[in-house]
């Protein structure tokens, strides 16, 4: 008597709900994915992500309809090894890695895993936030040493970039996260303003546009610049910047742009400036691009209540979706409520629209993991 | 009056050696008298210390924690029933005359025991070492250890001892004292052998009025009273619950239809463990396989402690009882109908002891009348004809069962499952209406919600309805959609009043008060799980909510702040409003990147600085530690441009440098806040010192320490404990008050959905599609467990184990034999194979267990984590014991995976038919050149140990090969090959049904090879190639080198053969030679006859002894073959005779001891 596959509608959240299922081991059905589009069923990318999953999971079984328009995913377990995946250019290695770093510390082994394609594209996580703001925060929940090298950097269209990440810590399961006193402040801004086969100085003008805005910080600004050159380029031209903002105690908030047809560099560094002043002025611990992996880290812990500090303007659609979502496959339920200043005097967070996100974790055990 | 004083005493004096202290001659204080034993006084006390320690564990117990479950457990005569019956009459004063199932009974002001007595037989075993707090081990002190305690103690070992209590009965049965001192001694240390050495063994005398004394009872009940428990790790990770009613809810006309039909059960019981889920949990229940819990419902304690009772009491939850109920009330006993009263979920049913109506023999037109209805093969309204409600109207033929429907509203997830559904939504009928909900539960979490105030109750309400309307889409008059499609015109609600004088807002007040609340009071916690609206509604009206509410706070709270907050609010959420995100790209879904309005983004961070002043306070400026403000010409260039004087041309106001002016008017704010403080009273202030005080206790010592960053060495958890072990105990103890104060802000109803129901709670389980077997076969003397399954547990997969055979098990375990796994919570045949690592490079199948050894063992089954031990046993059923001990192996999982890679050893033999100098033509071992071609390249070896490697198929005799050797090799020689050849463990998992038998103790599954072969009297089939035949060996001879003498003579000097040329000279003795003759010829030939003739007489007699000889051994070897047969038929007598009771006891247990009527 096994259990029913869970249902889905639709291709939103395609990717996090075939996360929560290999996390929980709970067969899927997901259905009517494009049905009334012109082009129905799977795009290039989702199919290259199931191939993906696949190959880092051991026994899984997909199926997908004749039209695409509906997937049944058995997950097996997480297994890891060394994997080189090919993504197609649609997306960038982002869209690919976000998951796979969830799933990866929850396997049977180190993941040492090469992404070809575009390494960043603006609308999905470019390699230097993931390496700047996303380690830090999966390291608040005990895994650590990841490591990414940008080998090329591919822009769109022609991409040709290679990531290559390896995530050698295995853990039983995430720390019971604590974070719901103070919004960090921020000490120091960090970024990466990346160009490949365009002129060096372009780089040069990108971070001047962002120093330029985020002077009235007043903060310690410093932006790296990467020139790829010869072997290291990709096949397009394209530059862009990743700008984080780090806390003393280790949280951050990010923002990037990658600069389109037309645009110059000012322009670019600017809008990453600006965005990164937005996410910053939401407040919470994270920002939103780093807030799914997050709940999903809390929720898989140990049945113990973790809490986090989530500004209002980072619960969006997609993290109500989260959460439904969470609550199908696991029937865990999230608290949420507005947060109670310790200190009434307490200026820095004047101003801000918090709450308290508090997840009982549902006892997750990483059962892959070898004893011995 | 003169004072009298007491007479002084005489100064004692002091001594010689106090004398001789205080000169300063004290020994002691100057040096160790004796250093060694010091030195092993403090080892000791370190050792002692060392030993406290055990792995830190998180005890999840809550405050008010389930009955202990005391499992009583022994083989049948030892006096199983008869100490529960002792215990519970010392308990409650109430003698059960049957005991049927679970019997829980209040020991003390905060303990609850249940008493539950194990069947003699594996499944009941199994179950019960997994749920038991307390095992009582019954133990016939005057026969000593049974085969079924030492099997139950190795049951219990891989799924975490739980406490055992060593109980001797039947010792008044011993003649003299000094036997039974001596008997009680032996078994002492046998069970401390096998349990640890100092485990308490109690001792038990004779029955007295069907129970035992009274004052060793008390002993007993006191030991018990105040037994600790330790967490024990599975249990710690699942929830379970023992079931101590089971109740079939099928529809009896489904029954009727097809009595086949899978039913539907409600299961009571504790809640132990973890919290149970309390939506869709999947759970085992051993015995009858993995089932989905479709409804749980939290009922009233049936048998509640003092304790909680006294606080119920205190928080007015319930009336103080009289003191007659009392008594019926601390023993909880359903299946045994003790007691009386039973509580259920929607009525009360008392027993009144008697059975009043007796099928076949009715009295009176009513019962007959009853009895006929129930006879009637079809229910009212069945068939052609339908059922007319009133005179005229359709006739109806189905209609869905009201039933149903509600279930349908309990599962979704409107909390207030108790409460009656009204049909129309009214907001006078609501009143009324919760009242009579709450005195049929008498639940304690509505009493809650009463308390609350009525908006809360009446939004709650609503969202019911809501979810009604959206299950049955009927009732339409609230529908969220409509008062979505008012929301814009909000306004025109507000000044309803305004408008007072028009009568026409009286028409729908109710309606409007309604929609004012769900308008004000959308809570984000609510909003996210109401799965009707979709997520995008979800924000927008939570974000309407949001201004609505702000603006209204403003309003009320301080007029004065009101401009400045309005202007910052106003601010801040038209910002949201005309939101920098922009409506997401229907294309492009699933990004990660927001996307951010550019314009309105630029308007917002470039020059003004009124978005920044909100976020300023977030930046740690470089100059932070010599000024705390921020110094504009500090920075680069442009710096003046964003702080420096300039004019905004909408509003013409012009805006000065810095932020002074915003700090000035914080500080304002701030001596008003400070005149305010000081105008509350003290009162206030001390309880909002608390709040915070209660705050800070909550935070978590990771949340502290994020501000310094770079602690490094000196870790605040070092500082503060002296040890890692004091500083996780620390940890674990701070998360849990977190936990707790986290749950406790919650409504019960909240608290549920997100936490579960805890350990403690008494709750009601419908469980779907149970096959009708377990509801026909159900007997209450064998256990039913519901346990929990986490989210990993649902999978099936390949288990790799460490297994062992159990060293008092009779026969080794062979690969391929089925095998019954006790695993987690289930119990289920699975064919293992077992493998040992070939230095780690390869898994290679074994044929059998190894005597002695740990070895790996796979088999298909369902996915445990890792570190999760487990036993193994042959069979289950009673029948099939042979009074040998069960347990067949014991052993721990070590990894689990959906493929293995395990195999088998394979060697190709062939020999060599033409051999040059190091090359071989091998034939015999392959069929083709195909074969042969799939092998080049592949290292072959001789018996002798010369390696080669197969080169290349013959073209001519198919499968011959050619391969070369590291030297020549003989034609003699055997060339083998070796190979692996892989192989798949078979997939079977099987679970051990025996709750759905009407023999619950006789399941069997698939049967072993040997056995079957047995029954059908086959023959072990033997290849002809694998039988041991001897070898013969003959002797190789080799012939002399032989040289021909042309060749020799041609070799060179260093090559020359040594060779002796025949001696010519005449030796010694030869030259010496004695010829004998005369009479000394004579002599010698005359003793050469006489010895001969000796000779042959002496082996005559010789021969004659050894056959007398071996006809005596022979009649020996038969008297001793006699002897030990009649020795054997003795034991068997004797043990026959001493296990009597053992042949009375039915399988199920409750065997009565026949001893004990001898006297």
């Amino acid at each position: 008597m096994v259990a029913p596959p869970v249902l889905y509608n639709g291709h939103v959240d395609f990717r996090m709900r075939l996360v929560l299922a290999t996390l929980s081991g709970r067969a899927i059905k997901i259905d009517r994915i494009r049905s009334d589009d012109m082009e129905p069923g799977l795009k290039d990318y989702e199919v290259s992500f199931l191939r993906l999953l696949e190959a880092i999971t051991n026994g899984s079984v997909i199926e997908i309809s004749y039209t695409g328009t509906t997937v049944i995913y058995k997950p097996g377990l997480i297994v890891n090894g060394t994997v080189t995946h090919n993504c197609p250019l649609s997306r960038a290695v982002g869209y690919f890695l976000e998951p796979v770093l969830l799933l990866a510390p929850f396997g049977k082994s180190a993941l040492s895993l090469t992404l070809q394609g575009v390494t960043s594209n603006g609308v999905d996580l470019g390699v230097d936030t993931i390496r700047t703001a996303l380690f830090p925060t999966y390291n608040k929940f005990g895994i650590m040493r990841q490591e990414l090298r940008v080998i090329k950097r591919g822009a769109p269209p022609l991409g040709g970039g290679e990531v290559n990440v390896f995530l050698p810590h295995v853990v039983l399961q995430p720390i019971t996260l604590h974070a719901a006193v103070k919004t960090p402040s921020v000490s120091k801004i960090r970024g990466v303003a990346y160009s490949t086969r365009v002129s060096p100085a372009s780089v040069n003008r990108i971070i001047e546009g962002a120093r330029g805005v985020l002077s009235i910080t007043g903060c310690e600004t410093f932006i790296y610049s990467d020139v790829a050159r010869g072997e290291e380029s990709g096949k397009s031209p394209g530059f862009g910047v990743s700008l984080v903002a780090e806390a003393r105690s280790g949280w951050c908030y990010t923002a990037e742009s990658v600069g389109g047809p037309g645009e110059t560099p000012e322009d670019v560094g600017e809008r990453a400036a600006r965005a990164l002043l937005e996410e910053v002025a939401l407040g919470g611990m994270v920002c939103r691009s780093q807030v799914k992996s997050l709940i999903v880290l809390m929720v898989i812990g140990k049945e113990d209540v973790g809490r986090v500090l989530i500004g209002k303007g980072v619960i969006d659609e997609g993290f109500v979706r989260l959460l439904r979502d969470i609550k199908t496959m696991w029937g865990t339920e999230v608290r949420i409520k507005e947060q109670e200043m310790l200190d009434e005097e307490d200026e820095q967070a004047e101003g801000l629209d918090e709450y308290v996100v508090s997840i009982k974790g549902v006892g997750f055990v990483n059962s892959s993991k070898k004893i011995a | 009056m003169e004072q009298q004083n007491k007479v002084h005493r005489a100064v004692r004096k002091k001594s010689q050696k106090v004398a001789a202290q205080n000169n300063g001659q004290n020994p002691k204080a100057f040096a160790v008298a004796a250093p060694r034993r010091l030195e092993r006084q403090a080892r000791r006390t370190h050792d002692v210390n060392e030993k406290r320690f055990h792995v830190p564990m998180v005890d999840r117990t809550p405050e008010e924690p389930p009955p202990v479950i005391v499992a009583v457990v022994g083989p049948p005569g030892t006096g199983k029933t008869t100490l529960i019956k002792s215990l519970v009459r010392r308990y409650t004063k109430h003698t059960l005359s049957d005991i049927r199932g679970p019997v829980t009974v209040v020991s003390g002001k905060r303990r609850r025991l249940t008493f539950i007595e194990c069947a003699n037989d594996m499944n009941s075993m199994i179950d019960i070492g997994k749920i038991a707090d307390l095992v009582l081990l019954m133990i016939d002190g005057n026969f000593g250890f049974e085969m079924e305690t030492m099997e139950f103690l190795n049951i219990l070992a891989p799924h975490g001892f739980p406490r055992i209590l060593g109980i001797a009965s039947h010792l008044d049965l011993f003649k003299s004292p000094a036997s039974l001192r001596a008997s009680k001694k032996r078994l002492k240390h046998r069970l401390w052998t096998e349990v640890y050495k100092g485990a308490k063994l109690f001792y038990l005398s004779g029955v007295m009025n069907g129970r035992y004394p009274d004052r060793e009872i008390l002993n007993l009940a006191r030991f018990i009273s105040v037994m600790k428990f330790r967490p024990l790790k599975w249990r710690n990770e699942h929830s379970y619950l023992l079931a101590d009613r089971i109740v079939d809810i099928t529809h009896p006309a489904e029954i009727e239809r097809n009595s086949k039909i899978d039913r539907k059960v409600t299961i009571y019981g504790y809640v132990h463990g973890t919290p149970l889920p309390a939506l869709n949990a999947r759970v085992h229940v051993p015995g009858i396989g993995d089932l989905t819990i479709s409804d749980i419902e939290r009922l009233q304690d049936p048998c509640p402690t003092p304790y909680q009772e006294k606080k119920d009491v205190e928080e007015g939850k319930i009336k103080r009882r009289k003191r007659l109920d009392d008594r019926l009330k601390v023993i909880y006993a359903p299946m045994s109908d003790v007691g009386g009263v039973l509580i259920d979920k929607d009525a009360v049913y008392i027993d009144i002891g008697h059975r009043s109506f007796v099928e076949g023999e009715e009295k009176g037109v009513g019962e007959r009348l009853v009895v006929g209805l129930q006879n009637a093969k079809t229910t009212l309204g069945e068939g052609a004809a339908g059922i007319r409600l009133f005179s005229g109207a359709e006739a109806l033929h189905e209609i869905k069962p009201e039933n149903d429907e509600d279930d349908d509203i309990r599962k979704g997830n409107s909390g207030r499952k108790e409460r009656r559904q009204g049909r129309s939504i009214n907001g006078e009928s609501y009143g009324g209406d919760s009242d009579v909900g709450n005195d049929d539960e008498g639940d304690d979490e509505d009493e809650d919600y009463d308390d609350a105030d009525a908006e809360e109750a009446a939004y709650s309400k609503s969202m019911a309805s809501g979810l009604v309307d959206n299950d049955e889409g009927e009732v339409e008059e609230f529908d969220f959609a409509d008062s979505d499609s008012d929301l814009g015109d909000y306004d025109d609600v507000d000044d309803f009043d305004v408008d007072s004088g028009d009568l026409r807002w009286k028409s729908n007040l109710a309606d409007r008060a309604l929609k004012d609340y769900q308008r004000r009071k959308w809570d984000i916690g609510k909003l996210l799980y109401l799965d009707h609206i979709s997520p995008e509604d979800v924000i927008m009206r939570w974000e309407h909510e949001q201004l609505s509410s702000t603006v209204a706070d403003g309003e009320e709270e301080d007029i004065e702040d009101a401009s400045d907050s309005e202007n910052g609010g106003d601010d801040f959420f038209k910002k949201r409003e005309n939101s920098s995100i922009l409506p997401v790209n229907a294309e492009v879904i699933d990004r990660t990147i927001p996307v951010y309005d550019d314009e309105n983004l630029k308007d917002k961070w470039s020059g003004s600085s009124a978005a920044f002043a909100l976020v300023k306070g977030r930046f740690i400026t470089r100059q932070s530690d010599e000024n705390d403000e921020i110094n504009s010409s500090d920075f680069d260039g442009d710096g003046d441009e964003v702080f420096g004087n300039f004019e905004d041309l909408e509003t013409g106001k012009t805006i000065t440098g810095s932020f002074a002016e915003e700090e000035k008017q914080h500080s304002v704010s701030g001596e008003e806040e400070a005149e305010e403080q000081k105008e509350m009273s003290y009162d206030k202030v001390r309880e909002a010192n608390a709040r915070k005080k209660e705050k800070l206790r909550l935070r978590f010592e990771e949340e502290e320490e994020q501000e310094d960053d770079g602690l490094g060495d000196d870790d605040p958890e070092k500082k503060l404990y002296n040890t890692w072990h004091d500083a996780q105990k620390a940890k674990i103890a701070k998360q849990l008050e977190i936990n707790k104060a986290e749950f406790e802000e919650m409504d019960s109803v909240t608290r549920e959905r997100v936490e579960g129901y805890r350990a403690g709670h008494y709750v009601r389980i419908v469980i779907d599609n149970i096959p009708c077997e377990f509801i026909e076969t159900l007997d209450p003397r064998f256990p039913v467990i519901i346990g929990s399954l986490l989210a990993s547990e649902d999978r099936l997969g390949f288990l790799q184990v460490r297994i062992k055979r159990h060293r008092w098990h009779k026969k080794i375990l062979k690969s391929n034999d089925p095998l019954i796994f006790s695993l987690g919570w289930r119990r289920f045949q699975s064919i293992p194979i077992y493998t040992t690592s070939d230095s780690r490079t390869r898994n290679r199948m074994l044929k059998y267990t190894p005597e002695h050894l740990h070895c790996t063992g796979t088999f298909y089954g369902p996915l445990i984590a890792p570190n999760t031990g487990f036993c193994a046993v042959q069979s289950v059923a009673n029948g099939a014991a042979s009074g040998a001990f069960r347990i067949a192996a014991t052993g721990i999982v070590l990894d689990v995976d959906q493929s293995v890679q395990i195999v088998k050893k394979l060697k190709l033999v062939g020999t060599p038919y033409k051999i040059f100098k190091n090359t071989a033509f091998i034939q015999g071992m392959f069929n083709s050149a195909l074969e042969v071609a799939k092998f080049e390249g592949a290292t072959i070896k001789t018996v002798s140990g010369i390696r080669g490697q197969i080169k290349r198929a013959l073209s001519k005799p198919e499968g011959h090969y050619r391969a070369t050797f590291e030297d020549k090799i003989l034609m003699s020689d055997i060339v083998i090959l070796r190979a692996w050849y892989p192989i798949q463990p078979r997939k079977l998992y099987n679970p051990v049904t025996s709750l759905l038998l009407n023999e619950k103790t006789e399941w069997q599954g698939m049967r072993l090879t040997g056995e079957l072969r047995h029954e059908k009297n086959l023959p072990v089939p033997q290849l002809k190639d694998s039988e041991y035949t001897t070898i013969e060996r003959s002797v190789r001879r080799f012939n002399p080198l032989r040289v021909p003498k042309t060749i020799r003579s041609g070799l060179p000097f260093k090559s020359q053969i040594a060779m002796m040329n025949p001696q010519k000279k005449e030796s010694y003795l030869q030259k010496r030679a004695v010829v004998i003759g005369g009479t000394e010829k004579k002599k010698r030939d005359m003793m050469q006859k006489v010895m001969t003739l000796r000779n042959e007489q002496v082996r005559k007699r010789q021969e004659k002894k050894q056959e007398r000889k071996t006809a005596y051994h022979k009649k020996i070897a038969e008297n001793e073959e006699k002897r030990r047969e009649r020795e054997r038929k003795d034991k068997r007598e004797f043990f026959k005779r001493q296990g009597k009771k053992r042949s009375a006891g039915e399988p199920g247990g409750g065997g009565k001891r026949h001893r004990g009527d001898d006297e």
